[in-house]
């Protein structure tokens, strides 16, 4: 079974080979045994290479929660296909940094705007976070207005020349 | 004794404050806002009352809406826990004016030290060392002017509050505008007051504090230090106490200062005295008093052996503090790691999401403090605390390899915690050595990332892929905002694959 999952910007291929009681787990050209499994819980108990090692393992849709070994790691379940179409998330968009409320928007669709001006305010958990240009330009396009709720990564505001 | 209380606050210090309630044989009355509904202190509580929409101001801060849910609930009195509305004297008043009594200090002890800037003239007259500073501007220019003279970097805070909040570290008179604007909307939304003070900034100090605790028969004794200078953003993340700098005889200096600062408001009830402290010089400069129960509390709590919020109600009940000075010591050495919901590879921005677990160990010296669970939401209208560790062991390193056993062994998933950030910081020299200033963080870890995905992590996001879904991982229903999101754990019987 071939998986592809991304984290911390890279994109990790993996085989998982079940043969018998046991599995063989493949990552570039290394190579790693697995032999035992206990799961439950959203806990994995395995023997990787004759050692002990416990996982712990969430999921939300395609996003993975991952901790072993004391480290905890967000991953992404990747159907393996190259990321395409608009880009996001560029010097032109500017996204929501966290989750919050639009506390004021201090420009509007047409102004011109010079790199580090504050272009939003916004308001989570009582802290007020600058959203900054990152680039002279012209503001393309505004997503959001004063008031609205935003997730984090929900697309503010464009840029462009 | 009080027969009913209500505790005017949420998260991991209502459920802290409703223990002791329960200890004591007292019932307790909850209150929450819309976002709340399903949280634990609402079902902790032998009562609940909804006080209003998700927003703070039309809940949590709003003092009218708690005082008639005491009153309808019949509580003889509220506890105001941290943050919210337990530093303002108009809630303290209002509170006695309703009959009730209010678990804190007299409101005229909270106006005195809420408003920092006449709090700072107060402990100048009462001989408590000062930081060079000015108050009472109003205008851009004034303030241009007494930061110039006072020289960068300044701070600027809000002259109603703590915390954090409305507070800014300007470097350069040029920054000095927009600074001055967003401190002020801070201030206003949190302490619904804009004034703001400027005062010398000390980039290399530590964050000593004192526990003074105070009943109304006028004894009045301090509990000690804690050490607080692991902070980010102006706010704390790990608390030890003893501090490993102060030396005996800088302990009894600064608890003097800390009670005469005390003594000169009338203080009852616990508060807190901060300081900051020069490492080279050991000056000390009075900071700000805290008028109510600290988040840290816990830490004084393991190594002086008293229970803080104990004391609070039965001093608020006219109960006389048995212990003098001279009976109180510390013993052992404690920490305490605050786990937030925020990202510290992103400027410690709050995260949101549901708990898909949480889970934290118990063991020999180990205490959780916490306001969620397992299939808690994490919303962004409160602050960000999920929960407090904190341990106890017989000195400072046995305390922080206690510290990082602990939370080696947690596990925060469904929203980005602080968790592998704290140890980071618990396993650096400079942390180990006790050398620690109040931007050592920001110094420090401002690069701070994740490491690379380790192969045993994928190994088992692979491996939990392939097994039936119910049995190897905890799962959310796809793409779903279902307010309860899962219930594999119910299935959880130890599904087992391969030989063995």
């Amino acid at each position: 079974m071939r998986l592809v999952f991304e984290g911390g910007n890279r994109t990790y291929e993996i085989e998982l080979i079940q043969s018998g009681d046991s599995y063989r787990f493949v990552i570039g050209d290394r190579g790693l045994d697995l032999e035992r499994v206990h799961a439950g819980g959203g806990r994995l108990d395995l023997l990787l290479e004759g050692t002990p090692l416990t996982a712990f393992v969430s999921r939300d849709g395609a996003k993975r929660w991952v901790t072993v070994n004391g480290r905890t790691y967000q991953l992404t379940k990747s159907s393996g296909a190259r990321r395409g179409g608009a880009a996001t998330g560029g010097q032109n968009t500017l996204l929501a940094p966290m989750p919050g409320q639009v506390l004021a928007v201090n420009v509007e669709v047409g102004d011109q705007v010079s790199t580090g001006q504050t272009l939003l305010l916004l308001e989570a958990m009582k802290m007020e976070i600058r959203v900054q240009a990152p680039r002279d330009g012209v503001v393309k396009r505004l997503r959001v207005a004063q008031g609205q709720t935003v997730e984090r990564e929900q697309v503010l505001l464009e840029i462009g020349d | 004794m009080f027969s009913k209380v209500l505790i005017a606050n949420r998260g991991e210090i209502a459920l802290r404050v409703m223990r002791a309630c329960r200890e004591l044989g007292i019932q307790t009355v909850a209150v929450y806002s819309e976002a709340d509904a399903n949280a634990l202190h609402v079902r902790q509580a032998d009562q609940a009352v909804w006080i209003g929409p998700s927003a703070p101001r039309e809940s949590y801060l709003n003092s009218e809406k708690i005082i008639s849910a005491a009153k309808a609930s019949g509580a003889e009195a509220v506890h105001p826990g941290y943050g919210f509305l337990s530093e303002n004297a108009d809630f303290a008043e209002a509170v006695e004016s309703a009959g009730l009594t209010f678990i804190g200090p007299p409101p005229a002890a909270i106006r005195a030290m809420g408003d920092k800037a006449e709090s700072k003239v107060r402990m100048q007259a009462a001989g408590v060392p000062t930081v060079p500073g000015m108050q009472g501007l109003e205008a851009v220019a004034e303030f241009e002017r007494a930061a110039a003279q006072i020289g960068f970097p300044v701070l600027i805070k809000a002259a109603a509050g703590g915390g954090g909040k409305g507070m800014r570290i300007v470097w350069d008179e040029h920054d000095l505008p927009e600074d001055l604007d967003a401190a002020r909307r801070e201030a206003l939304n949190a302490f619904g007051d804009e004034r703001l003070l400027v005062e010398k900034y000390l980039p290399k100090a530590h964050h000593i504090e004192f526990q003074v605790f105070g009943d109304q028969h006028g004894h009045l004794v301090h509990l000690f230090e804690r050490e607080c200078s692991v902070q980010r953003r102006h706010q704390k993340i790990i608390e030890e106490t003893p501090s490993p700098i102060i030396t005996p005889v800088l302990r009894e200096r600064m608890g003097a200062a800390a009670l005469a600062a005390a003594g000169a408001v009338g203080y009852t009830n616990a508060g807190t005295v901060e300081f900051i402290l020069d490492p080279d010089s050991l000056d000390f400069y009075f900071l700000e008093m805290n008028t109510r129960l600290q988040v840290e509390h816990p830490i004084t709590e393991l190594v002086v052996g008293l229970d803080l919020v104990h004391w609070q109600l039965r001093v608020a009940a006219g109960q006389a503090f048995p212990y003098q000075q001279g009976q109180l010591s510390q013993r052992g050495h404690a920490i305490e790691c605050r786990l937030y919901a925020e990202d510290p590879a992103a400027g410690f921005l709050p995260s949101t999401g549901d708990l898909l677990q949480f889970s934290l160990p118990r063991g020999p010296g180990i205490r959780l403090d916490s306001g969620v669970t397992s299939g808690s939401q994490v919303g962004h209208f409160y602050d960000p605390l999920l929960a407090k560790l904190i341990v106890q062991a017989e000195d400072r390193p046995a305390a922080i390899q206690r510290m990082q056993t602990a939370l080696h062994e947690g596990v925060i998933h469904g929203l980005t915690s602080n968790l592998d950030f704290l140890q980071d910081v618990l396993s650096h020299p400079d942390f180990l050595a006790g050398n620690v200033t109040t931007s050592w963080v920001e110094r420090t870890f401002e690069n701070w990332s994740q490491p690379e995905v380790a192969p045993e992590a994928l190994l088992a996001a692979a491996l939990a892929d392939l097994l039936p879904a119910s049995a190897s991982t905890n799962e959310n229903q796809p793409e779903s905002t279902a307010p309860d999101p899962f219930n594999p754990w119910t299935e959880a019987n130890g599904f087992r694959l391969g030989g063995g």
